[in-house]
């Protein structure tokens, strides 16, 4: 639990986006040859859908050839070869169609990949060897644990730990932020440093923390490239469902022959093969993988990199929502706004001693005491060089100062400095548990103050609930999402933050391990869980949560546990994280409706009028001319639909916060009842353009 | 300049052979149309002695790699619903 130091991003999703450094340039090229090379068998055969459309176009080209191969046609043998002709060329583009779908999603990725390459070049490195020399080494030869010093214009060779040294560091490489980040030793967060970025002021000893090929960098490139890629449960749930409703097609189509002979319509090879690519679900099988690839894509395009697929997906099934207080649901930079003497002190002693205790406490809100002390005329009266700071720890909860008089002067949580002064022996009055109870009432948060034994009063750090969080955590629970704040505040001041940010739970008091006993807690109920960390104390919550989201700018502990990095370091992108989840997940559901719809089109489109002899000519309800113009008709439609809803599969679909039964609902009656009728209208169409009696 | 010629006598290239029985192993898609082709040995003449009058031998051997076909696909289809995460 930290805080960051760095600014908080604002303004709406959209405007934060700025990852898209790579160029797209040639993009439609490297789709249109990639969708060509995935006609390779060995990659075909993953997608077994579109590979049955594949082996189908190799048997009608057979039938093209010798419209006689596989028993002699009644017709006139050129009239059919000119239908298998043109029917091989409708399923040869759907199988393309589909191919290009998938590297038009993947291109996106792979020009990502080749602009993050680019940053990856081989520098010298200044290696400390263990006599302390330097030896110039390559980038490429150096190994976990080795020593190196980055001077102010040099590359960082490989990621790793600041063991000493205080410098700045360019890191828009990696995380599109023109500002530098200062980096230092000895800090949970701000210590970790990655391999590409530039130091731009002063020196820094690094410990190297990952092999060659093993650095953040290697793994964002392999991950874009989608060379880890491995299916999500809910991608192989949906394959396995593709391809049972494949299998009894195919049943169902190779045993039609008989059937179609007993009611003396005898059927070609060609046309069952239309049917058999008709009536099997080939829109979802073509745009699946092009689905899970852009949701991958818009989580790195958001400036978050995803370990696995995986993890973007389980952000969509999210309940849970486990939100630290400070830089999340409130201002990561509480200021101090008022000191309130208690024990019949003055204004003035308190100042003083609160300058003093916070003399050598360099975050935002030991600075703000700092110049709310001075401004009420406090001047440290001691010599700093002898005096001695005491940083803030999450097992003491306070910080200070030990003077140079051995007198220790304490900041922190009310009952760790409740708990201080009484183990000097000192009495705590009344009136500081009314100081304490009236910061908290007004959402502040409370700091005790004490000088040995003596306490000198609260100071009132003002908290600033972001805007907008309270209508963001409305959709949350709309969406059947539940969130819980934990913050190491007081009960009281807990409750009016969670009252203010509208959150449904919240823990006060709460320690490292709170955090974990509650993922745990929720866990056991059936619940996926997700939060936010950056310091090594938050790294086993992180690896235990379902989705755990790592800040940049914490250490590397914290991110190799979490299975998402977060390169802005803003921890409320975890909510628009659960909605890109969520729009993955909406729009494969919506995609498989309208997919699966499709079939009762095209099953009334071919079935009346290939069987019309049988006496079921009724039921071609479209009045579709003839039974060639229905194939044919209803392939085209089937083939220009995966081009038509690759924009939709690359953007998703809109996100609208409804609860499940709500989605459904409207999916239902837009993508199912609109996949339906859509492919009735464009069938009717096509039947009508098409030159063939 | 003058050629020098073995005269000694070729033995049988066992361990030729072997290397190319080895190599052919490793080749997986040959072996299966391979048979794909024997088994259509035993379907074709069945489709053809059961439709005699209306297809010629050709086209009953070709019926018969059809259906060879046809099964192999539904067993991989099987194979992709039983380990999808293989695919």
């Amino acid at each position: 639990m930290n805080n960051s130091t760095k600014l908080i991003p604002s303004g709406t999703r959209d405007s934060r986006k700025h990852t898209p450094k790579a160029s797209m340039g040639g993009l439609y090229q490297r789709a249109v040859r990639d969708a060509f090379r995935k006609l390779n068998p060995k990659i075909a055969v993953r997608n077994p859908v579109m590979f049955m459309v594949w082996v189908g176009t190799i048997v009608t080209l057979l039938v093209t050839i010798d419209p006689n191969l596989f028993g002699t046609v009644k017709g006139d043998p050129n009239q059919e070869r000119v239908l298998n002709g043109l029917i091989t060329l409708i399923l040869f583009f759907t199988v393309v169609f589909a191919n290009f779908a998938e590297a038009i999603a993947e291109g996106r990725g792979k020009a990502q990949a080749d602009s993050l390459r680019t940053k990856r070049s081989d520098t010298i490195a200044r290696k400390v060897l263990p006599d302390g020399t330097i030896q110039p080494t390559s980038s490429t030869e150096l190994r976990r644990g080795d020593l190196v010093k980055v001077a102010i214009g040099e590359m960082i060779p490989a990621d790793g730990e600041v063991i000493a040294g205080l410098a700045s560091v360019d890191e828009s490489a990696i995380t599109g932020e023109s500002a530098p980040v200062l980096k230092q030793a000895g800090t949970d967060i701000s210590s970790s440093v990655t391999g590409g970025t530039r130091v731009v002021s002063d020196e820094l000893t690094i410990k190297i923390s990952a092999d060659p090929g093993q650095g953040f960098i290697d793994r964002m490139i392999a991950l874009v490239e989608g060379a880890e890629r491995t299916k999500t449960p809910n991608e192989i749930a949906l394959t396995v469902l593709l391809t049972v409703l494949t299998q009894v097609f195919l049943i169902v189509v190779a045993t039609i022959t008989p059937i179609s002979n007993y009611v003396n319509t005898p059927t070609t090879i060609a046309i069952l093969i239309s049917l058999l690519v008709a009536l099997i679900p080939t829109t979802i099988g073509g745009l699946l993988s092009a689905i899970g690839i852009a949701g991958m894509d818009r989580v790195a395009q958001f400036n978050v990199i995803a370990t696995s697929g995986r993890a973007v997906e389980a952000c969509g099934d999210i309940n849970t929502l486990v939100l630290d207080k400070t830089g999340t649901i409130t201002l990561g930079n509480r200021l101090a706004d008022e000191f309130i003497p208690v024990n019949g002190h003055s204004l003035s002693e308190v100042a003083l001693v609160a300058l003093a205790a916070s003399i050598f406490d360099e975050t935002p809100e030991g600075r703000s005491i700092v110049q709310l002390a001075e401004q009420l005329g406090a001047i440290a009266n001691f010599d700093r060089t002898l005096a001695k700071g005491i940083d803030f720890s999450a097992r003491t909860r306070m910080s200070g100062t030990d003077l140079p008089n051995q007198i220790e002067v304490r900041k922190g949580a009310v009952d760790a400095i409740r708990g201080f002064v009484r183990s000097r022996s000192g009495e705590v009055p009344e009136e500081f548990e009314a100081a304490y109870e009236k910061v908290s009432k007004l959402g502040g948060t409370p700091l005790g103050i004490c000088q040995g034994s003596d306490l000198y009063g609260v100071i009132y750090l003002k908290d600033i609930v972001k805007s907008g969080l309270r209508e963001r955590f409305d959709q949350l629970r709309r969406m059947g999402v539940r969130t819980i704040m934990l913050t190491g505040d007081n009960q009281i001041t807990a409750s009016v933050i969670a009252e203010e940010a509208g959150v449904d739970d919240f823990i006060a008091e709460a320690t490292p391990e709170d955090k974990i006993e509650v993922i745990r807690r929720e866990q056991s109920q059936g619940k996926l869980v997700a939060m936010t960390g950056d310091g090594t104390n938050d790294a086993p919550a992180l690896a235990q949560a379902n989705v755990g989201v790592a800040m940049n700018s914490g250490t590397q502990a914290a991110k190799e546990a979490a299975n998402m990095v977060d390169l802005d370091s803003d921890p409320t992108k975890l909510i628009d994280l659960v909605a890109i989840g969520k729009q993955l997940l909406i729009t494969r559901g919506a995609l498989t409706t309208f997919s699966i719809a499709n079939d009762i089109a095209k099953y009334f489109a071919i079935i009346p009028t290939i069987f019309a002899t049988a006496g079921i000519g009724t039921l071609n309800v479209m009045g579709l001319k003839s039974p060639q113009s229905a194939i044919l008709s209803a392939l085209i439609y089937n083939a220009l639909i995966i081009p038509a809803l690759i924009p939709l599969a690359l953007k998703g679909v809109k996100f609208r916060p409804l609860t499940a039964d709500q989605l459904l609902q409207r999916n239902i009656l837009l993508y199912g009842l609109g996949g339906v009728i859509a492919p009735f209208i464009a069938i009717k169409f096509i039947d009508i353009l098409l030159p063939i009696a | 300049m003058k050629k020098h010629i073995s005269h000694t006598s070729p033995s049988f290239p066992i361990a030729d052979l072997s290397d190319l029985w080895q190599q052919s192993l490793k080749q997986k898609y040959p072996i299966y149309l391979f048979l794909a082709i024997c088994f259509n040995l035993i379907i074709a003449p069945a489709v053809y002695a059961a439709n005699a009058e209306s297809f010629t031998k050709f086209q009953a051997y070709a019926l018969g790699l059809l259906g060879i076909v046809t099964l192999a696909f539904s067993i991989y289809l099987f194979v992709v619903m039983f380990q999808p995460e293989k695919f």
